[in-house]
């Protein structure tokens, strides 16, 4: 039960300088005595985490990866039908770009998906935390029942949910039209909301807004549920109105998940294409054209490839800042995690 | 978050949510009673708010379509097909991101969370050339693989969530008791991250099953397209029979309606847990 | 059953912090040590690395007379309860009590024996069906025992095991998990920051501090003879009273004088060399006592008097420099930023010494009281390496500076 005899002549350092011993030696000196290290038991776990990560890796390289790098040498290239057929682009170096940046065209576009994004941003953004704010307000029983009807709409298919305002639209039969007359806006029956590009927007940006709601109105909730009680409770000692209370403590605690909604509704709206094109039944006409439908039509339709993907590749560029926002955002909130 | 103080505001409140609801839901209270209407209820100036007559005609005469029922299977292969795969793939690499420290591992956060961002219309393009090379249009395989694609980062990016919310000493208890770092995993964390591995499995579902764009473009024959696309083609098909295509719609929002009730709110909390608290 | 042994094993980690250095200790077969020192002394990094938790940077790590740096924790047959006790929440009671028993590919009706006899011993037969989530907090921890115990092991190693408990339920559980020890015999080592507990439950107990073994012997030893400043204020609640003290040579042998107390101690071969110097001097407070007749004696007021049933405790001002080296400190519990409260706010020269004294003492808050103590129960310190300075007579414990 005794220590290994002996032991009292290896006198440690501290046993020098008693209250220094402190707790951080370099680790070199240890490393030249015996060591033995069974191989296998190293490499394997060193080498297991880059192979749980490889499937996942390799279809994202893959499909996300390679294309990527393809998107930007086709922008570079001459694609049409013949390179289609041969398989292989022509090269042209920066004609392409050169070509949708004196286009007068590209600029609209470019204007009216930057317009478009920041009206259906704000919109989305400011609605949806509204129906937040409501819903914490609300009892139980009304919560669950206005979160399940959110949840339907979130649920539904883009699609569906194209069809279904266009139904409600129906130059003839809509019940959108019939109510708008009832209440006294105007005379919407057997009005083409499509035949402005203005109005036409207008049944967009609703259907749009109106299916981006959830999505925000939920996230909000789920933030606003986590502020602390207690901050609540000492800002109201303190004196806060209700309206302080969401200035001061609320809306500080909830940026970052502000910051996470904007981001990733500025993504998702600026790239707006199946609402628009199942909309106008695959024939949007010009003052239509948002940057992801003018990118798809000069490629599929005309089957301008390479000029299609410039388009595409100042698309992404263009996100490329907002994108940056958002991953600094949610990185941030991962490595705390 | 304290409740309504007082009566008053408390109606208000409930009134609000009342009218928020309406609003919201109108449209697709309005597809379901459309689908269920006969013909000359359906075509009338003045809506009729209520299916007075119901009927199954309406969903009779879409699903008798020209391929519907074959559009049906395949988007439930490739939905299939894509729940499996991803759930596989995003556990093994969200167990390498939450439980082993490794060179490369924060680059490889930053990428799940980055690809999410690109645009999906931009790489259609060159993503069609490519598989035109090896002559993989029109095969739901390169549909599949493409939406593992698209569902993977958020699917990683959860599970690796709730893994970290798994107390490591729960594996390090099961190592010590007899099993390898590995059984541990499946023994001890697997079965721990369940409601993860159902959030996402649903989230895959509802993006495999609703998705459009891919669809669209890489699926030509109309025997191997997707629900989603043979409902935007119904319109083009035939004029304008609003009825049968509400109770298409309808039908196509079935099964997505149906899944996500069951998961609620877990997606967005699963997405900004720990955001507030930081 | 094995014996455990660390043959001068390191532990440092990748920043370069070294946890543990240069650790020798041996755990013989069936018997109960435990490793007791401040939170991050490298107590709970020493018993993982037994565990195969963590890997040893240096030396070896012997369980019984095979050296298990290489095996993985599975491979050790060693038992763990944790300090969350980690028990399986998606299993039951007796699926977590059985758990180590599949891995090892016991046959089904030996599982179920075992567990129900394990279950028996540790009153858990009526909860073995339940989740743990349903468990209070003793009743996981019996689980948690319940876990370790059934698979037979080599050693048992448990890791603060007694820390989410409440204070009565802690006192009742201690002497539960002495009691089944001892009669399992099964060699265990074991992990806390409250010495207390390791007095109580030890067959020896080891003292760490930052990384390295301060001393280690029998419980009372430790206490009756502790090997520097450091045990010597870590061991024993309330703490030893720890002063600075001035030897010179009397016409009798040496003379010690504290504060304002000059005491004669004879002759103290092994204080010689101190002589004209500052030493640090300790006595427990159950050796201090209410001065008689002329003996010498440090003066002051009862700033406290705690009443504690069987005795009290009388916290007194007296005119003596306390000894503020960081051991003394870090022993007392203070952490690394932390000044020393007392030191604050009393003046230069001024201490609170604590004595233990009768019941039927009538010291009161606020009285003068002359405090004494027995020489032969004086603790000395040299004040440069922090050891005690030992009577020649006495077999000194290797012990290392602290």
């Amino acid at each position: 039960m005794r220590l290994r005899p002996g032991s009292e002549e290896l006198a440690p350092v501290s046993a020098r300088f008693p209250a220094a011993t402190t707790a951080t030696v370099a680790g070199t000196a240890l490393h030249s005595r015996r060591r033995r290290r069974s191989w296998h038991r190293r490499a394997l776990p060193v080498a297991a985490p880059y192979a749980l990560l490889l499937p996942t890796a390799g279809v994202i390289a893959a499909v996300l990866g390679y294309p990527l790098y393809l998107l930007v040498k086709l922008s570079f290239q001459k694609y049409g039908l013949f390179e289609l057929v041969r398989h292989k682009g022509h090269y042209i170096g920066t004609a392409n770009y050169a070509r949708i940046l004196h286009d007068s065209q590209f600029w609209t576009v470019l204007g009216r998906t930057v317009l478009f994004t920041a009206v259906n941003v704000a919109l989305t953004l400011v609605l949806g935390t509204a129906i937040a704010l409501l819903l914490v307000r609300l009892g139980r029983f009304m919560r669950v029942v206005l979160t399940t009807g959110l949840v339907l709409v979130w649920a539904t298919p883009v699609v569906v949910a194209v069809d279904l305002w266009r139904w409600m639209v129906d130059y003839e039969f809509g019940v959108a039209n019939w109510t708008l007359t009832k209440l006294h806006f105007g005379n919407f029956l057997h009005h083409d909301w499509f035949a402005n590009p203005w109005t036409g927007f207008g049944v967009i940006t609703a259907l749009i807004v109106w299916g981006a709601i959830p999505f925000v109105t939920i996230t909000v909730y789920a933030g606003l549920s986590q502020v602390p009680q207690e901050l609540i409770e000492a800002a109201q000692i303190d004196g806060a109105t209700s309206l302080g209370v969401f200035r001061e403590i609320t809306l500080p605690l909830l940026k970052p998940i502000f910051v996470i909604l904007a981001s990733l509704s500025i993504i998702w709206d600026f790239q707006v294409f199946n609402q628009i094109w199942i909309m106008l039944d695959e024939r949007p006409t010009s003052d239509y054209f948002l940057m992801s439908i003018y990118s798809f039509v000069e490629s599929f339709r005309i089957s301008e490839y390479g000029l299609g993907s410039a388009i595409a590749v100042v698309m992404v560029l263009f996100m490329l800042g907002i994108t940056f926002v958002y991953v600094r955002q949610m990185v941030r909130i991962g490595e705390v995690q | 978050m304290s409740g309504p103080r007082t009566l008053g505001s408390k109606i208000v409140a409930n009134a609000l949510a009342v009218v928020v609801l309406v609003v919201m839901l109108f449209p697709v209270y309005w597809m379901v009673a459309t689908a269920f209407k006969p013909g000359r209820d359906v075509l009338t100036y003045t809506p009729k708010w209520f299916p007075t007559h119901p009927t199954l005609a309406n969903f009779r005469d879409a699903m008798g379509r020209a391929y519907f029922w074959s559009d049906v299977k395949n988007s439930l292969i490739i939905v299939g097909v894509v729940v499996v795969l991803s759930l596989a793939l995003a556990f093994l690499a969200a167990l390498a991101l939450a439980k082993f420290r490794f060179y490369g591992r924060k680059a490889f956060i930053v990428l799940i969370i980055g690809v999410q961002m690109v645009p999906l219309n931009a790489l259609v393009i060159p993503l069609y050339i490519l598989l035109s090379r090896v002559h993989q249009v029109d095969k739901l395989s390169g549909v599949i693989v493409m939406y593992l694609t698209f569902v993977l980062p958020f699917t990683v990016w959860t599970l690796r969530g709730f893994m970290l919310g798994v107390p490591r000493e729960l594996e390090e208890a099961a190592m010590v008791d007899g099993t390898t770092r590995f059984g541990a995993f499946v023994r001890i964390l697997l079965p721990l991250v369940a409601p993860g591995l159902v959030a996402t499995s649903i989230f895959a579902f509802i993006q495999a099953w609703n998705e459009f764009l891919i669809a669209y473009v890489f699926l030509h024959e109309p025997s191997k397209q997707t629900l989603t696309v043979w409902l935007a083609n119904f319109t083009t098909l035939r004029g304008t029979e609003w009825g049968p295509l509400m109770a298409g719609a309808t039908l196509t929002a079935l099964p997505v309606l149906f899944f996500f009730l069951l998961v609620q709110r877990r997606v967005a909390f699963g997405l900004t847990a720990g955001a507030v608290r930081g | 059953m094995s014996s455990i042994r660390f043959a001068n094993v390191s532990k440092v980690y990748g920043d370069g912090t070294l946890a543990v250095q240069s650790l020798d200790l041996e755990i013989a077969e069936g018997e109960f040590v435990v490793l007791v020192g401040p939170s991050g002394c490298g107590k709970t990094t020493a018993l993982r690395m037994v565990a195969g938790l963590e890997e040893a940077s240096d030396g070896e790590i012997l369980i019984g007379d095979q050296v298990v740096n290489d095996l993985a924790p599975r491979q050790r047959d060693v038992a763990m309860v944790f300090q969350s006790y980690a028990l399986y929440p998606h299993m039951s009671v007796r699926q977590n009590i059985a758990f180590g028993l599949r891995m090892r590919k016991v046959t089904k009706p030996e599982q179920r024996r075992r567990v129900e006899e394990i279950a028996k011993i540790l009153g858990l037969t009526e909860h073995l069906d339940r989740r743990p989530a349903q468990l209070s907090g003793g009743q996981r921890q019996r689980v948690a025992m319940g876990r370790a115990i059934v698979r037979e092991p080599k050693a048992f190693l448990m890791d603060e095991p007694l820390s989410n408990l409440d204070a009565k339920l802690r006192v009742q559980m201690r002497a539960e998990i002495a009691r089944i020890q001892r009669r399992l015999k099964v060699t265990t080592l074991y992990v806390t920051h409250d010495q207390v507990e390791a007095m109580t439950m030890a067959d020896r107990v080891a003292v760490m501090r930052r990384g390295v073994l301060q001393q280690t012997d029998a419980p009372q030893r430790v206490y009756e003879s502790p090997a520097n400043l450091f045990v010597a204020s870590f061991v024993g609640s309330p703490p030893m009273n720890l002063l600075e003290a001035r030897l010179s040579r009397g016409p009798d042998g040496l003379v010690c004088r504290i504060g304002a107390a000059e005491v004669d101690l004879g002759h103290r071969p092994e204080l010689e060399r101190f002589a004209d110097r500052t030493i640090g001097v300790g006595i427990r407070p159950e050796h201090v006592r209410e001065a008689e007749g002329e003996e010498p004696r440090l003066r002051g007021e009862a700033l406290l008097v705690e009443a504690l049933g069987a005795e009290l405790l009388a916290h007194v001002a007296v005119p003596a420099q306390p000894l503020l080296v960081e051991d003394v400190r870090e022993g007392a519990g203070a952490d690394d930023d932390e000044a020393a409260l007392p030191a604050a706010a009393t003046p230069e020269g001024e201490t609170t010494m604590l004595a233990r004294l009768d019941a039927e003492s009538r010291v009161r808050a606020g009285d003068l009281v002359g405090l004494s103590f027995d020489t032969r129960r004086l603790h000395f310190f040299d004040l440069e390496t922090g050891l005690s300075i030992r009577p020649v007579a006495a077999p000194a414990p290797a012990a290392v500076a602290g």
